[in-house]
């Protein structure tokens, strides 16, 4: 078989893109070994000419990894459809702004998103980690090493193919085979996917870039950790880790509460969490992070915990790295709303997992006996011991959460020896997490508040003792009168959320007294306490928008299905609105009032009255307009998003939960429009008939008739005809207005649809041919005009205003040396009303011509025939369409299905905002205690 | 002993009970006739029959839904879903319900669709092909 020469390709980006690529890998390694030779010789000569190798190795790797995402995104922006990358992220519609998000839609482009953090912090750590550089960047690079080797793409020599990652720079038609290739012009042919429309939001731009900063910054710790291993230092890396490991906590923290907020904000998630696998294990790492700061301030306080210290940042990177393979590997699949697609590299995402395990607990377990505590036991009254129990609160949390997230990863491995082994899954996800992370909630909540009163390493507690509980019992009982308090609020209706309702106001309460009374705000502890109180508020947050959420979008009078057996939280999610009319559920008076399309999004506007529940009066009025995006081929809805009205106290969350399937399935709306069936009935103006269900009068025909679906342009021909309805059956009456429309050689059909009525009408074409007469049909009526004079014509006074030279018109194209004039004539019918009629003459060459006009609301044709320069009067022709006795067919179909009503559901979170306060403050707190740490 | 070595006894302890407690929570997928047998909640995973008649209309009631599924075992049984009807419900393959059997009907309360390849289309576009 012949090469085919391919055209249009550019190979040049690929080509440097892939060079790149194995640098980058190469100095990577390079480097790893630099820097391990630097660490080694750290005590004689060579070591500071190896490690000034690794630097320049790493800023190599740095700078080729940087090009390659400029070459990456220099293909996208060209739209290269011949890359593979290109073509599943990008298409020709896809707005600029999107770029970002479509670069780490993919694997490969969110492998470089986490590679290039690890350059910017590894950048920093080249000037600022002084004395630990060598042995911190050593594992850095490795870290690179594994991560880059994702995305590397090179077939190894020996067996079948073994692949190593995937290239970004891969070439289409080198990925897949298809007939399109066999084309030489296959470029010119194919287009892009784009980016999946769930993610066509500004959410997509922010969330991933944050939580993979997140990500990478765990690795610095864990270089740490392991430099301090290696090095046997065990103290000193403890200071210049502290401020990274705050960092990541606030970055990764955000990233997270990020992702929560996109789901509750711009999905129709209904909820900010929802235990998804992929959300529980970006969790887990955060939670032994915060873990591991606390062992950390144990640590550099008093010298314990230093080997927890260890042992959590090690588990927090190896932990990071388990969530990518569960996210990326496939694994998770049936369980998880928003994994990656699978790419083939399960076994490189196990190597990577199992390197940097094994050998951060190797290098653990054989220092473990070097790393210095003290000899004596805390005490349990010091604020170590409750810090430290504190932290193994956290690891029993993580370890209870990363079990159940991972049986999909237990039966896949049982599956290995038992290939008939069907899997189990947790049966309701939501209240089991619920279940058991409530009582961490507790511990966590009192812990945090009582654990400030305490001192690090106190000796004299007998002394304090009084003090302690005196301040402890004062707490204890504003605690309580506030838990009663806010259960006025919170309907806390079992006792364990009783108990973490008590909880969190207690961590509140505590902390603030802390913060304020006894630290008078003082700069060192604003961090921690700031913290602890952010957690007091997101408890009640979580317990008041989660326990108390409510869908309001019920109405009682619905009548119900007959399934008895179900209580009333099964029912009454979601409420049917009829466009136009109010409906009432819950104390609001909702009503659908229109939608309307602009690109692929369909934009739905829901008026909500808050009533009085006693008076029934309106007490507040609000608008939400929730919209759902279509696919490109208008026939399906790819997303949901929801409108959220937002109070202090609540937000009223709204969504559209399901449409007409008419509107979202178009073979399904030609479907039911070829089921209907039409009747054709035959009458003329004025005149009345019966169909099976109803009184029908026929209106006068509108000349110039509006429908919402048609814009008129100039040179239409359009008529309406007005149909008054009766219901036979209720004598209500209503009206409508089908109507046609002749645009050159189009014929345009606009119908018209009474929804209460179920009833469709629209007109056939052959009214056309009856309405519109021949030209030669008509019957002219010829005057001579004089200037401001008027004539009569079947009833309407025609006045001959003033003449125009040089007329514009649709219908006359002006040619050089035309001489031509328009005669501007009123138009007055019996009633007063008033048109204009513009008749062009024109003369060109030695002949005379003239350009009739058609006034449609009249029905009046004028000609201009000749001007006579003598009596300075005109001669016109008029003659008027005659519509009388015209039998105008009307096609009409009954038991239409209505499509115009959503199915809309509405849900009440309270105190959400408590929440994302909450939240909000922990992660302060941690950036507060950074700063002071770098101090 | 150390104090911290009881708490850490206690910690392990707890994790092991709580672990060993995870066995009531999970469940396999279910066919009809152990959804039958059980009088709590299970699930069930089934190929939606898109032949059989579907029944969605909002103006009786907006949160009640059927359709028939074939179970593992090949059984066929109309199943009720308590909300509004799913988007894309017709192009799944297969469903996965919890819910408990009511009768000779599954009703559900939840619902997780598959869809065959979602997020990835396998056939490349082409330019003004029918778009």
């Amino acid at each position: 078989m012949n090469e085919i020469q391919y055209v249009g390709e550019h190979l040049w980006p690929g080509l440097i893109g892939q060079g790149l690529n194995v640098l980058s890998f190469v100095a990577a390694l390079l480097g790893a070994w630099a820097f391990y030779q630097g660490f080694k010789h750290r005590n004689d000569n060579e070591g500071a000419s190896w490690e000034s190798i690794g630097v320049k190795s790493f800023i190599v790797h740095g700078l080729s990894t940087l090009v390659m995402i400029g070459i990456i995104f220099y293909i996208m922006i060209n739209q290269y459809y011949e890359y593979q990358y290109v073509q599943a992220h990008v298409s020709d519609d896809l707005p600029m702004r999107y770029i970002f998000s479509a670069f780490w839609e993919g694997q490969e482009g969110s492998f470089l998103l986490w590679m290039f953090w690890h350059i910017v912090l590894g950048f920093i750590l080249l000037k600022k980690a002084g004395k630990w550089r060598a042995p911190v960047m050593l594992t850095l690079c490795l870290i690179q090493l594994f991560i880059g080797s994702m995305i590397l793409g090179v077939y190894l020599p020996f067996g079948d193919d073994i692949r190593i990652g995937v290239s970004p720079m891969m070439l289409l038609r080198d990925m897949m085979a298809a007939p399109i290739f066999a084309q030489a012009n296959y470029v010119e042919l194919i287009k892009g996917t784009g980016l999946n429309p769930l993610l066509q939001n500004y959410w997509m731009t922010i969330h991933p870039p944050t939580l993979f900063l997140g990500f990478a910054s765990t690795a610095v710790p864990f270089c740490f950790a392991m430099a301090g291993l290696m090095t046997g230092d065990h103290k000193g890396w403890l200071k210049p880790v502290f401020p990274w490991a705050l960092f990541s906590g606030a970055i990764l923290g955000t990233g997270i509460l990020m992702g929560g907020a996109w789901a509750y904000e711009a999905l129709s998630f209904g909820g900010y969490w929802a235990w998804d696998p992929v959300e529980n294990m970006s969790l887990v790492p955060w939670l032994i992070l915060l873990a591991a700061l606390h062992c950390n301030a144990i640590a550099t306080a008093t010298g314990y915990s230093t080997r927890s210290t260890y042992l959590f940042y090690i588990l927090t990177f190896v932990l990071i790295v388990y969530s990518t393979f569960l996210t990326r590997s496939g694994v998770l699949g049936e369980t998880s709303v928003h994994a990656f697609t699978e790419m083939g590299l399960e076994n490189q995402l196990v190597a990577f997992i199992l390197f940097f395990l094994f050998w951060g607990v190797y290098k653990l377990a054989t220092s473990w006996k070097a790393i210095p505590a003290p000899k004596k036991e805390e005490s349990l009254s010091s604020k170590e011991f409750w810090m430290f129990i504190g932290a193994l609160v956290l690891l029993f949390s993580s370890v209870l959460i990363t079990t159940s997230t991972s049986l999909p990863v237990y039966n896949k491995i049982r599956q290995i020896f038992q290939p008939f082994y069907e899997g189990v899954v947790i049966a309701e996800p939501i209240p089991h997490y619920n279940k058991y992370q409530l009582w961490i909630g507790i511990f966590i909540a009192l812990l945090s508040g009582m654990s400030q009163y305490l001192r690090f390493r106190e000796i004299n507690f007998p002394k304090v003792r009084n003090k302690f509980l005196i301040q402890l019992g004062i707490i204890l009982v504003l605690s309580l009168a506030g838990t009663i308090l806010m259960a006025q609020w919170i309907n806390a209706y079992a006792w364990q959320y009783q108990l973490l309702l008590f909880a969190g106001v207690f961590a509140v309460i505590s902390n603030f007294d802390y913060l304020v009374r006894v630290m008078r705000l003082r700069f060192s502890a604003l961090g921690p306490a700031f913290s602890h109180l952010g957690f007091g508020f997101l408890i009640l947050g979580v317990l008041a928008s989660g326990l108390n959420k409510r869908f309001i979008s019920s109405n009682p009078l619905v009548q119900r299905n007959s399934i008895d057996s179900f209580s009333d939280e099964d029912y009454g999610k979601n409420i049917l609105l009829f466009k136009g009319m109010p409906m009432f559920m819950n104390g609001y008076e909702v009503t659908y009032e229109k939608d309307t399309i602009s690109g692929f999004t369909r934009s739905f506007q829901i008026n909500y009255k808050k009533l009085n529940p006693q008076t029934g009066a309106v007490e507040e009025t609000f608008t939400l307009s929730p919209n759902v995006l279509y696919t490109k081929t208008f026939d399906k809805i790819a997303a949901s998003n929801p409108a959220t009205h937002h109070y202090l106290k609540e937000d009223i969350f709204t969504h559209i939960s399901n449409l007409p399937r008419a509107d979202t399935d178009r073979e399904y709306a030609q479907e039911q429009e070829d089921s209907l069936k039409y009747i054709l009935y035959e009458f003329g103006e004025n005149e009345a008939f019966e169909t099976p269900q109803y009184k029908v009068t026929v209106g006068t025909v509108n000349r110039s008739p509006e429908h919402h679906d048609y814009q008129s342009e100039p040179g239409d021909l359009a008529i309406g005809l007005p149909l008054m309805l009766e219901s036979k059956k209720t004598g209500e009456v209503k009206s409508m207005e089908p109507m046609l429309v002749l645009r050159k050689d189009f014929l345009l059909t606009f119908p018209d649809i009474i929804n209460d009525f179920n009833i469709k009408v629209k007109l056939p074409q052959q009214i056309v041919e009856r309405y519109f007469e021949k030209e030669n049909k008509l019957d002219y009526s010829k005057f001579d005009v004089l200037k401001d004079k008027s004539i009569n014509f079947n009833g309407y006074e025609i006045t001959f205003e003033t003449v125009e030279s040089n007329p514009t018109d649709l219908n006359y194209k002006s040619e050089e040396g035309d001489l031509a004039i328009a005669a501007i004539l009123k138009l007055k019918d019996k009633e007063g009303n008033e048109e204009t009629a513009k008749p062009i003459f024109f003369i060109r060459g030695n002949n005379s011509f003239s350009i009739k006009d058609y006034n449609a609301p009249f029905g009046l044709h004028t000609r201009f025939e000749s001007v006579d320069p003598k009596t300075n009067s005109i001669k016109i022709s008029v003659a008027q369409s005659k519509t009388e006795g015209i039998k105008l067919p009307i096609e009409i179909a009954e038991d239409v299905k209505r499509t115009d009503y959503i199915v809309l559901q509405a849900i009440l979170f309270p105190g959400i905002n408590l929440f994302w306060l909450g939240s909000i403050m922990m992660m302060l707190g941690l950036l507060i205690s950074m700063f002071k740490r770098l101090k | 002993m150390k104090k911290l070595h009881i708490i850490g006894i206690i910690v392990i302890a707890a994790s092991i009970g709580l672990l060993l407690s995870l066995s009531g929570e999970v469940a396999t997928y279910a066919n009809f006739e152990d959804a039958k047998m059980d009088t709590g909640v299970v699930k069930i995973a089934g190929k939606l029959l898109k032949d059989r008649e579907m029944v969605y209309d909002p103006a009786t009631d907006p949160n009640y839904f059927s359709f028939f599924i074939e179970d593992t075992k090949g059984i066929a049984k109309k199943c009720v879903l308590l909300m509004s009807k799913p988007q894309d419900f017709e192009m799944s393959e297969t469903v996965v319900l919890t819910g408990s059997m009511k009768g000779e009907e599954f009703v559900a309360t939840d619902v997780l669709l598959k869809c065959p390849s979602k997020y990835k289309d396998e056939e490349i576009a082409l330019r003004n092909a029918a778009s």
